[in-house]
């Protein structure tokens, strides 16, 4: 903790109230481009200086919650406004400011050419429902956000998208909002649960205080909704196809927040209420899920190699990463949960790059498709470089950030020993899917940069000053936390233990 | 009867008073020159009725227990009057454009009003019924106020029949109440009920005719048959009231009498509600999915909304909480689906028959504030936050897996995701196509436009602290159910 006392009370509030003043001036310029982008800019500057000084603030070692904001906000519900953080939530509201700030920065640098007003309102929008999933604590509260990312998301792929924008973000919504609203119901249910009238709640610290448990049929079930709607979200094969279409119609910044953050509302959903609140239940659905998150490692790695579309190609290679962070939740030891918990970062880091490159590249040569790409590596340097160290890190290279995520997972996995089958079985089957990763990142890299170039691509300027500036910080941290990685672990861990020994897990072995 | 009697139900008189100084004004100035400033006229009379409940009695029985003054009955005619302004506030440019008599439409609108405040005042089978009929006849004329066009001739004699037919199946019932307890008062025939049971055959035809009376009201399925065509042929005016007042009162009827009169045998008819409720919603959401002109789609929307009040109906047992749930989800309701169809009068369509999606496309770029009201509506309807129609299904859901129908909500849950499919399509016409060379003529209202864009920001204040409304629901609820 850098600034102590804290210099900024209810920066929580700060965060969420930020991109709503910052609607205010945008709807008066809704027509005037230049004016929103300045607007747009100042607005996510400002909420990311504030996350980071709400990072400074944050008191590393602690495993509870920190920075508590609780008031009533629905008296005759017993329904409280409560937001924190812990160590998993902290850094994953510092990636969504940061990702925010870089797809806006991109978009006004001319990726977003009509009706610019209203797409920073609708991105200004989606950061309170995102920055809100994180820190929210009462599940009421957590819902609301979670649905408030839906809405403007729906209208950034289905306006500003490709050419089946429609059907991609119908099916988007669609598979959504059929998850979430399961969830919903289990959400009344756990608030019927949670005490007899009158003293009825939906807050976490609440739920989780007590040593009494929910009954173990009633977590059975209740587990299975909550986990639905996360699976969904995250997505888990089998429900992963909306993911390809969602992304390869999805505007350039609206791909980096979805990959980088949107998935990760659905692992943080895991992690933080399905496993805490519901653990008889987990342990009943933890052998499906298992099995799931290697399948989808294997067939996301294996799908994405036969890809003709660039960006198809990374929405898949995220099917098979989100595969690894389902997998560190549930084999509920303490690397896997921390290694799942990086994942979710690094994935947000890196994979929110290759979107923002695979974006920069198709605004200059109007191509996606892999056999029409070629021999950039004479032409665009820059380009190339910053690619590349994006490249290995998301197949998992030691010394970049990807490494760490994924050998934590896979040393979890290695010491699972629970059922259906221990984890020598899985940690093996998980690790091809590294190897997989290997072949169809460098193969695409191959065939992108390498070989002839066309003529018509050789008059086009490698990067742009602003799209460096993009790019900048998430090389810097692709390159930190793969060396490094040790401050962030010791900001996670504490809170990835609470939460998984609320979840029922062995926790003794630490991780240094 | 006494002053005192006369002072309970002083908001009312005020409403009937305002209707006809309307008429009055209306033939006495001539139309073209009291049209302008009759829905002022009519506002502010109902701001009036509104504000003269502080100088009613502040509650109890009244001419000889015919009347009830509770906050059940205070909750319904803040409803009923915020519903008949907001009609009378986005019908002008629609009434103007089909020539349709603007002072019979406000009269209307208020004799129907009154008629739906009536049911809430009612502990007795014949104030109901009045009610019901004061509420329904002016409707059967607002479907119809269009005169030359067939398809409101079509929607007004479809409504009348089945209503009347609907009527006679209702007051029939009432009668087998009558002969099972001997008296009209609902506290009596409950407690004739309770010794009587379910073993009795006449408590079942009773229950049978009075569920199936007030169920063609509500729109209940099966018995649902003439909304789509009413609603559709009907003036797009009418059709925006006459989906959410009629539909309102009918459940306050349905909750005075099932709750109150039959509340002694509320196990039995219980599973019925449920069951009528799932068959209810999910047939409106099938339907409305193949529908491409959206004021039918609405229509059939409409009906599935039926299916989710009528699950808080059937979640009784679960007590106040069911009946505040049926208040909260009544009171959204009407905001949201009367601003969805005052939408499409923004559009200058011939005909009653409302817009197809394609006339919609590209609306955003031609009227970006009416667009994006309506997009505030539908998102209502389908029930996302921070909204209030998604505050509304949370309400539901407590009641219902309270009082142990956690299928029922598994339905609700369902159905609201299908549904979400066909709201927001129209979403996708209006923001994501391009307008075609054929575009409907948009209207320059002011008025209209403004009173779309503050009702559709009010259902997002409401939304987020739904506290004021919700409490008064909840002792408006109070009355009627008690655990």
């Amino acid at each position: 903790m850098i600034f102590d006392p804290p210099i900024l009370p209810s920066v929580l509030t700060l965060l969420l109230v930020i991109p709503l003043v910052g609607i205010v001036p945008l709807l008066a310029f809704v027509r005037d481009a230049r004016a929103a982008k300045q607007i747009a800019i100042v607005t996510t500057f400002v909420e990311l200086v504030v996350s980071l000084i709400m990072l400074a603030q944050f008191r590393v070692g602690e495993a509870g919650f920190q920075m508590v904001e609780s008031v009533p906000w629905l008296p005759s519900l017993g329904i409280r406004y409560e937001v924190g953080v812990d160590g998993i939530s902290v850094l994953l509201v510092v990636l969504t400011t940061l990702l925010t700030f870089i797809s806006v920065l991109y978009s006004s640098g001319g990726a977003i050419k009509q009706r610019v007003g209203e797409f920073m309102i609708a991105f200004l929008l989606l950061e309170v429902g995102m920055v809100g999933v994180f820190v929210a604590l009462d599940l009421f509260l957590f819902y609301v956000m979670f649905e408030l990312m839906l809405i403007p998301m729906y209208l950034i792929i289905g306006i500003w998208g490709g050419t089946r924008r429609v059907y991609a973000t119908l099916k988007f919504v669609l598979f959504t909002l059929a998850g979430s609203l399961l969830m919903l119901v289990a959400i009344v249910a756990v608030y019927l649960n949670s005490g007899p009238a009158g003293s009825r709640t939906l807050s976490f610290p609440d739920l989780i205080a007590g040593p009494t448990r929910f009954a173990p049929e009633f977590q059975v079930w209740a587990f299975l909704a909550f986990a639905l709607a996360f699976a969904i979200k995250l997505p888990m094969v089998p429900f992963h196809t909306w993911l390809p279409d969602a992304h390869v119609e999805a505007p350039t910044a609206g791909s980096i927040v979805l990959a980088g953050i949107l998935l990760k509302a659905g692992g943080y959903g895991l992690l933080r209420f399905a496993l805490p609140l519901f653990p008889i239940g987990a342990q009943v659905w933890l052998p499906i899920i298992i099995v799931l998150s290697v399948v989808a490692i294997l067939y996301g790695a294996a799908v994405s190699t036969v890809q003709k579309d660039l960006k198809k190609l990374i929405a898949y290679s995220s099917v098979a990463h989100m595969g690894f962070v389902t997998l560190g939740l549930f084999v509920l030891n303490t690397q896997g949960g921390v290694g799942a918990v990086l994942q979710m970062l690094n994935h947000g880091v890196v994979t929110g790059a290759l979107f923002l490159f695979v974006g920069i590249e198709y605004e200059k040569t109007h191509r996606r498709q892999i056999a029409d790409l070629g021999g950039f590596a004479n032409h665009w340097p820059l380009y190339t470089a910053f690619f590349g160290i994006f490249v290995l890190a998301s197949l998992g290279l030691p010394g970049l950030n990807g490494f760490v995520g994924e050998f934590l997972v896979l040393l979890g996995t290695f010491r699972y020993g629970g059922q259906p089958i221990s984890g020598l079985l899985w940690g093996p089957l998980a690790a091809i899917g590294v190897i997989l990763a290997a072949i169809y990142l460098l193969w695409m890299f191959q065939r992108v940069m390498y070989g002839p170039v066309r003529e018509a691509y050789k008059a086009l300027p490698d990067l742009t000053p602003i799209e460096v500036a993009c790019a900048a910080p998430l090389l810097a941290l692709t390159i930190l936390l793969g060396v490094f990685p040790q401050p962030v672990i010791a900001i996670i861990q504490p809170s990835v233990e609470r939460m998984l020994a609320l979840a029922g897990a062995t926790v003794t072995v630490a991780v240094h | 009867m006494t002053i005192h009697d006369l002072l309970a139900v002083l908001p009312e008189a005020i409403v009937t008073l305002v209707a006809i100084v309307v008429l009055v004004i209306d033939a006495g100035v001539g139309e073209r020159r009291a049209r302008p400033w009759l829905p002022w006229v009519t506002i502010v009379g109902l701001a009036i009725a509104l504000a003269s409940q502080s100088w009613a009695p502040a509650g109890g029985t009244f001419f000889g227990g015919f009347v009830v003054v509770d906050d059940f009955s205070r909750f319904f005619r803040l409803l009923f009057i915020v519903l008949a302004a907001f009609t009378v506030l986005v019908a002008p440019p629609y009434l103007r454009r089909e020539e349709v008599s603007a002072g019979e439409f406000y009269a209307t609108v208020l004799f129907s009003t009154i008629g739906a405040m009536t049911i809430a005042l009612a502990t007795d089978l014949i104030t109901l019924f009045v009610g019901i009929e004061l509420m329904s006849i002016p409707v059967y004329v607002l479907a119809g106020l269009q005169r030359r066009d067939r398809y409101a001739n079509e929607a007004s004699l479809k409504y009348f029949l089945l209503g009347a037919f609907s009527t006679a199946i209702l007051l029939y019932g009432f009668a087998w109440l009558f002969g099972i307890s001997g008296s009209t008062d609902l506290a009596k025939i409950a407690a004739a009920v309770r010794t009587a049971g379910l073993g009795s055959p006449a408590v079942v035809v009773a229950l049978a005719l009075v569920t199936t009376g007030l169920g063609f009201k509500a729109a209940v399925v099966p018995f649902h048959q003439w909304t789509p065509d009413a609603y559709e042929g009907a003036p797009t005016p009418s059709t925006a009231f006459m989906s959410v007042a009629p539909k309102a009162a009918a459940f306050a009827a349905i909750l005075r009498v099932m709750a109150t009169a039959l509340g002694p045998i509320q196990l039995d008819w219980a599973l019925v509600f449920a069951i009528l409720a799932v068959i209810t919603m999910t047939t409106g959401n099938i339907v409305a999915l193949v529908q491409t002109n959206v004021k039918r789609m609405l229509a059939y929307s409409s009906i599935a909304h039926t299916g989710y009040i009528l699950a808080a109906v059937a979640a009784t047992a679960a007590g106040a909480s069911a009946g505040a749930a049926v208040l909260f989800y009544v009171f959204a309701y009407g905001i949201m689906n009367l601003g969805a169809f005052a939408c499409l009068e923004l559009l200058d369509l011939e005909g009653t028959r409302g817009a197809t999606l394609d006339e919609l496309n590209g609306l955003w770029s031609r009227h970006a504030a009416g667009a994006t009201a309506f997009t505030i509506f539908l998102v209502n309807l389908t029930g996302i936050p921070p909204t209030v129609g998604f505050l509304a299904k949370f309400l539901v859901f407590q009641p219902v897996i309270d009082a142990g129908f956690t299928w029922l909500a598994v339905a609700i849950a369902l159905n609201a995701a299908a549904a979400a499919f066909y709201y927001l399509r129209v979403v996708v016409h209006m923001f994501m196509y391009d307008a075609e060379a054929a575009a409907p003529k948009v209207e320059p209202a002011r008025v209209l436009s403004w009173s779309l864009g503050i009702a559709s920001i009010a259902t997002i204040v409401l939304g987020i602290l739904p506290d004021p409304i919700y409490s008064f629901a909840v002792r408006a609820a109070g009355p009627i159910l008690t655990k």
